[in-house]
């Protein structure tokens, strides 16, 4: 009986659902609406949301339709996806990559299926139709040259690393180790990761202040949680005004510091910018109009000054 | 056991004494390798790093002894942080409003999974494993998927020391000495013990099995909540991707500490022996400037290790 009842309330809760998905593939003029699916690294990451709302209100501009799913950091289930949107006949999609390799496949199986593949916000291994995005090593670049211009090219850093072997980490690590390399003031004197994460990088930097006691010149983070982390812990130990704090990512909590001059700086990756690009540019393809294969979005460097302006 | 007549005396010193002896075996390795080690700010640092894990590691005590196991607490702990956060806006609500509910969401999602393990009799893995999705869901709905920032400095507060002493290291004192006066003192921790030593001879002995089990479950999600609290304060923001793992630390802790996985052996000594020494090797590794990928591997080793000599010492 017991089996029954939740076979029928799982029957009703389906069509229910069903049900609720009405369909509005006409257009106002009357012609099929463009369907452009969107696959997504991580919509529990701060930084995806806002790429998610800007793609959104871009496609609500443009009046057409995004299908989107969200990957939760797994290749395997991004390429299901994928499947997915070709089986569903899309007019164009939207690759947010998981992985550099992993994910490749689903960019190979949508150019066999003969739909159109944006790649936004990170690259794969496998060349997309087009993409959208910025070069990681370029926002550590800005960050670590901000330290060089703030330390005057003299002294000793310690550096704040993402999860270990990540496309992000590798990218930020390669970028500010050419611009150490160009600095032979600057000295890194200890690197460990955080793995992006605010309350490991606080016990991190508490511990780096008892091992490397007044030496630190500069923190550099790979992210503006690991910054915020490292902030909070050197205000704790009545050390910040001594050491030069940079991250990037400009986050809210990141911006809001950085007016408050209690960070010394963050990297702003425009989301906004590339959601909104990646859209125009899968409607342009879908349209068979004329569009960019390559299209990078530029970092700014977010301080004091002219965080004040935003 | 049987007692092992080669070697009766010291397996039982090994017994008692073991992981006091590592842990200042290796405290005092790490004072000879790094001279910033036995300083006063380094061991408060040490203390302060090892609240939350000890927090939750206390409610995992719990929750062993009986047989099971809770999987939820990373997750639980985004939820109360997120909830929390929520309220602690500037001006908003009063401190003890914010705390409540921190700690009130973390109790219900423990009473839950206490409710599905004991009526529904689903196994506990299975079921603190669903919470755990669930749970996360929640602090995502809750939060809108961004970080929950801008908290009161009443709150934040919370994260900060009282004169010398951090408060996360003061609220994991209270909540250790409180459970030990419960398990070693009260007839509730008589049966806890008991019903995972043996539930049908505990049933037959006229205990409420179900009831001892909701009473662990919802402790457990309480101190999780407890522990969603210090996390949000000391990092002054409620995060909904906040504590992916932790419940694995708290029961690598616990069972370093030498409760057992099937119930019924266990103390809270042990468990904050065990939490101390994780965390005097993460400060140590972090102090020497051990790279992670060492740095994971050494913890890994060391978790296996402790199991493997506490099997070991239990059969012989």
């Amino acid at each position: 009986m017991k089996n029954l009842t939740l076979k029928c309330l799982i029957g009703v809760l389906a069509i229910t659902l069903l049900g609720g998905c009405h369909r509005d593939d006409l257009g106002t003029d009357g012609k099929k609406k463009i369907v452009i699916g969107v696959s997504l690294l991580n919509l529990s990451s701060e930084f995806i949301v806002m790429l998610d709302e800007s793609m959104q209100a871009k496609a609500k501009e443009l009046g057409v339709r995004l299908i989107v799913n969200d990957a939760q950091r797994s290749a395997d289930r991004q390429i299901q996806q994928v499947e997915g949107f070709i089986a569903q006949g899309v007019d164009a999609i939207i690759l947010n990559p998981c992985e550099v390799d992993a994910s490749s496949p689903a960019v190979d199986k949508a150019l066999a299926a003969g739909i159109p593949i944006i790649n936004v916000n990170s690259e794969t291994q496998s060349k997309p139709t087009a993409f959208v995005g910025s070069h990681d090593e370029e926002s550590a670049r800005i960050a670590m040259e901000h330290i060089a211009t703030l330390l005057k090219g003299q002294g000793n850093v310690v550096m704040m690393q993402g999860f270990m072997g990540q496309a992000a980490q590798l990218k930020r690590d390669q970028g500010a180790r050419e611009i150490l390399a160009k600095n032979p003031g600057l000295k890194l004197i200890a690197n460990q990761t955080a793995e992006w994460d605010r309350a490991k990088a606080m016990s991190l930097m508490e511990n780096w202040i008892q091992s490397q006691g007044s030496q630190i010149s500069a923190v550099f983070a790979q992210n503006d949680e690991m910054g915020m982390g490292a902030m909070l812990a050197l205000e704790r130990a009545k050390l910040k005004d001594k050491v030069i704090v940079v991250s990037i990512d400009a986050i809210a909590d990141a911006l809001q510091a950085v007016k408050e001059k209690r960070l010394d700086a963050t990297v702003f990756q425009d989301a906004r910018g590339q959601g909104a690009t990646a859209v125009e540019i899968a409607v342009k393809i879908a349209r068979k109009e004329p569009y960019e294969k390559e299209t990078f979005i530029p970092f700014k460097l977010v301080t004091p000054e002219t965080a004040a302006a935003q | 056991m049987t007692t092992n007549q080669a070697q009766p005396r010291f397996s039982s010193i090994l017994q008692t004494w073991g992981l006091p002896i590592a842990l200042l075996l290796i405290g005092a390795a790490m004072s000879f390798a790094h001279p910033a080690f036995l300083t006063t700010t380094n061991l408060i640092n040490v203390a302060r790093q090892v609240s939350i894990n000890g927090i939750l590691a206390v409610g995992v005590t719990l929750v062993l002894l009986t047989g099971g196991v809770d999987l939820s607490l990373g997750s639980v702990v985004a939820l109360a942080g997120v909830v929390a956060a929520s309220l602690a806006q500037a001006g908003a609500y009063p401190v003890f409003i914010v705390v409540a509910a921190g700690v009130a969401a973390g109790a219900c999602c423990g009473a839950i999974n206490g409710v599905v393990v004991t009526r529904g009799r689903v196994p506990s893995f299975i079921a603190t494993l669903g919470m755990m999705t669930a749970a996360r869901g929640l602090a995502l709905v809750v939060s809108n998927g961004r970080p929950v920032s801008n908290l009161s400095p009443d709150f934040t507060r919370l994260g900060g020391d009282l004169g010398r002493l951090p408060i996360p290291v003061i609220v994991f004192a209270v909540v250790a000495l409180l459970a030990w006066v419960v398990l070693k003192h009260f007839r509730l921790g008589r049966h806890i013990h008991a019903v995972g030593g043996n539930p049908e001879a505990a049933r037959a002995a006229g205990i409420r099995v179900g009831a001892i089990g909701m009473i662990v479950y919802t402790a457990c999600g309480a101190l999780a909540g407890v522990a969603g609290l210090v996390l949000a304060a000391r990092t002054t923001t409620g995060q909904p991707n906040a504590g992916v793992g932790y419940e694995l630390d708290a029961i690598a802790a616990v069972v370093i500490g030498g409760t057992s996985l099937s119930g019924g052996v266990g103390r809270i000594s042990g468990t904050i022996l065990g939490v101390l020494l994780i965390g005097v090797i993460n400060n140590g590794l972090d102090l020497l400037a051990v790279s992670s990928y060492y740095q994971a591997i050494v913890k890994g080793v060391i978790i296996i290790g402790a199991v493997w000599l506490d099997r070991n010492r239990q059969h012989s």
